[in-house]
């Protein structure tokens, strides 16, 4: 089977760049699963996850990023994201407490925060698929 | 004629400050490798982005809203001018060929007729614009740390800016920073920031099209183009930063080297007129002593 590049950029470095089998971007319409072959799509995201799956089928990495923007073509796929940490460096409690104190507070800023820390929070709760 | 300690002394001294500009040249060496890598690790980024944002351009016309960030506001009377220099000093020309490039082009907006407010970002030129046009300064940024929370400081500078770009204070944003050409020589540079200018990259675009398929667009072109502009305005400066920072740590790398070098001559010029002073005391307590020989 065919396999498809995937780069992962965020503003401070390179932090993904390898060829993989599927990639699943939170678009901000609702997820794109990309395959290899994928049309021209260039999208914005909502913060969500990205899983980056192998050509054989198998989770090799997951990401938490918190918006940007994705371009796709059938040989390569580019993630711009604002902020991405990995899935599995994420504390349940510790997102909790940050969102019981953004939730105390009253502004633009904080709402935007906290609808990210939601979107963290949904990310490591909801489970998904190691194959597929 | 200064005596032979004196100008002991002075060897000394020489040799102190040798030693304080030999181990910051080291520092901003081994800094200047460390901002270097940074600034290429934010590249990819950067260009991507405006690559999205040169194939989206030529699809927006003019509107309503954050899409004046691409298309201007269609007057060009009120300018901001964003002079990015460094916190510190000790680094050569590097702050002063800000200053004055900056001062320049105040001068020759206002010559033409045009309001110019500015905008210092680093401790040397706020501090040059508090002295020479304090009421026009309308904001500034200091000790921003770029190696360690560059992109926060960038974005922090790019809300501001838009803050100030939608209440209409400002027309048009120009940056004016040290661009990094390489370890040992930088240049200053001018970048129009906001309305941006896409006419560079229009020009590669055109030729990617015709080569590439058109792209779909999720949920749809204007609402991409309003995420992507505010950000590609933070990202901009966030490079700007960083093309300075390191243009910084090089040019103080030159400085420091020079003065390394000079208090080298300094210190090889002041042991010879030493070695000398005492040659000619020890002949002149000789003659003494053999005149006195004589005349018994």
């Amino acid at each position: 089977m065919a396999t498809i590049s995937f780069d992962l950029v965020s503003p401070e470095n390179l932090i993904f760049n390898d060829d993989v089998g599927t990639i699943i971007v939170p678009g901000k319409d609702g997820d794109l699963g990309v395959l290899p072959g994928h049309s021209q799509v260039m999208s914005s995201l909502r913060p969500g996850r990205v899983m980056v799956y192998s050509e054989d089928k198998n989770l090799v990495k997951s990401f938490f990023v918190s918006g940007g923007f994705a371009e796709i073509n059938p040989e390569k796929c580019i993630v711009l994201a604002e902020s991405v940490v990995e899935l599995n460096s994420l504390d349940k409690s510790s997102i909790e407490k940050e969102i019981e104190e953004l939730g105390s507070k009253e502004s633009k800023e904080s709402e935007e925060q906290m609808s990210i820390a939601k979107a963290k929070l949904e990310a490591i709760t909801v489970s998904f698929y190691d194959k597929i | 004629m200064p005596s032979l300690k004196d100008i002991k002394t002075q060897i000394n001294s020489v040799g102190s400050t040798k030693k304080i500009t030999s181990a910051m040249k080291m520092v901003a060496a081994s800094k200047l490798r460390r901002s270097q890598e940074k600034a290429e690790a934010a590249r990819p980024y950067s260009s991507r982005l405006e690559e999205m944002l040169s194939s989206l351009a030529s699809s927006a016309a003019s509107g309503e809203g954050i899409i004046k960030l691409l298309t201007g506001t269609g007057n060009d009377q009120n300018y901001i001018v964003v002079s990015v220099s460094a916190d510190r000093g000790l680094c050569g020309g590097f702050n002063s060929s800000i200053n004055r490039e900056t001062f320049k082009l105040v001068k020759s907006l206002e010559g033409n007729g045009k309001k110019v407010q500015l905008m210092p970002v680093g401790k040397k030129s706020r501090d040059f614009f508090n002295r020479v046009m304090k009421d026009q300064i309308i904001e500034s940024f200091v000790d921003l740390n770029v190696s360690s929370t560059g992109y926060e400081s960038a974005l922090n500078i790019s809300n501001k800016l838009q803050e100030l770009y939608f209440e209409g204070k400002f027309d048009k944003c120009i940056l004016v920073f040290n661009k990094f050409k390489s370890a040992i020589s930088q240049e200053v540079t001018q970048q129009q920031l906001i309305p941006l200018d896409v006419s560079n990259s229009e020009k590669e675009e055109e030729k990617e099209n015709s080569s590439n398929a058109i792209y779909d667009y999720e949920p749809d072109e204007e609402t991409i183009l309003k995420d992507l502009l505010p950000k590609n305005v933070s990202i901009q400066i966030f490079k700007v930063l960083l093309e300075s920072d390191a243009g910084e740590q090089g040019a103080r790398m030159a400085a420091m080297d020079n003065a390394t070098r000079n208090a080298g001559e300094m210190i090889d010029s002041l042991t010879l007129k030493y070695n000398r002073t005492r040659q000619a005391f020890i002949t002149k307590e000789l003659i003494e002593i053999i005149s006195g020989a004589e005349s018994i």
